[in-house]
């Protein structure tokens, strides 16, 4: 198997750290200030996937595959989240015509 | 060289993860999600996670985005509209995420990390060396995987059923 470096060894992990953190920034403000149940299923996908940006930065600082490995599953778990999600949305958009989700407060009481 | 590929694809990310806040149609926030995860493929292959990278590109910016951009066609492009109702939550949402933010960037000012130590980069990350860890160490979590994969898939299939289908 030939060795494959793409130069990355060069970069500092605390970089993709704040990137992870800049991007997980921007995630929260979407959650936050949004108003659309889809856009705010978008934003949650952004924070997942700058954990992962962590998950697997922290495995090339350590040398430990077991970051990517966790990566991997917490995709599985996003894809999963994902699907769910989608499908309540679409069960929900089917009965009710809802454009915000603070039209959904049913379970305030 | 590997630092200018960096820079760009943080500035493709960082671009990306703007355009997903602030563009009022879900359709557009979707394709800034697609950006946003091709440059953090790049940067996963900049990490020597291959394995990690095909997943992201396969899964991520394919599959889920695929059913991202179903259900929008499904449910019709609706334009979002800001109401004037709880306007202070904007405000208190800044607050929050400034303290955040802050919180975060006090913890990275602790860690100190700099390049790792040169390592056998024929190994680490390959998918040969994934597939070893999936299948000897993290087998079991690897199984219950796939029945949290059913079990995703069956729900779908129930919630998203037509009226009256239920017999």
């Amino acid at each position: 198997m030939s060795t494959f470096d793409a130069g990355g060894s060069q970069l500092d992990t605390s970089w993709f750290l704040l990137l992870a953190a800049v991007l997980f920034i921007l995630g929260t403000i979407g959650v936050l200030i949004r108003r659309n149940p889809l856009v705010i299923l978008i934003c949650i996908e952004l924070m997942l996937n700058a954990a992962n940006l962590t998950l697997v930065a922290f495995s090339r600082q350590l040398q430990n595959l077991e970051g990517q490995l966790f990566a991997l599953m917490s995709m599985t778990v996003a894809a999963a989240e994902a699907v769910v999600g989608l499908a309540i949305l679409v069960d929900i958009f089917r009965h009710r015509d809802v454009e915000d989700v603070d039209d959904l407060s049913e379970l305030k009481g | 060289m590997a630092i200018a590929i960096f820079f760009v694809a943080a500035a493709l990310a960082v671009a990306g993860g703007i355009g997903v806040i602030t563009f009022r149609q879900p359709i557009r926030s979707v394709l800034s999600l697609v950006v946003v995860m091709i440059a953090l493929s790049i940067l996963f292959l900049l990490l020597s996670a291959q394995f990690i990278f095909v997943a992201q590109v396969i899964v991520y910016a394919g599959a889920v985005m695929v059913l991202f951009l179903f259900v929008i066609a499904l449910l019709g492009p609706a334009k979002e509209i800001a109401k004037g109702r709880l306007r202070f939550q904007t405000w208190l949402s800044a607050l929050f995420v400034l303290a955040l933010f802050g919180l975060i960037w006090a913890m990275l000012q602790g860690v100190q990390y700099r390049q790792p130590e040169q390592t056998d980069l024929s190994t680490f990350g390959t998918v040969q060396s994934i597939g070893i860890g999936l299948f000897t160490k993290y087998l079991y979590p690897f199984e219950l995987t796939s029945i949290l994969l059913l079990v995703a898939a069956i729900g779908a299939i129930y919630l998203s059923r037509r009226e009256g289908d239920d017999r």
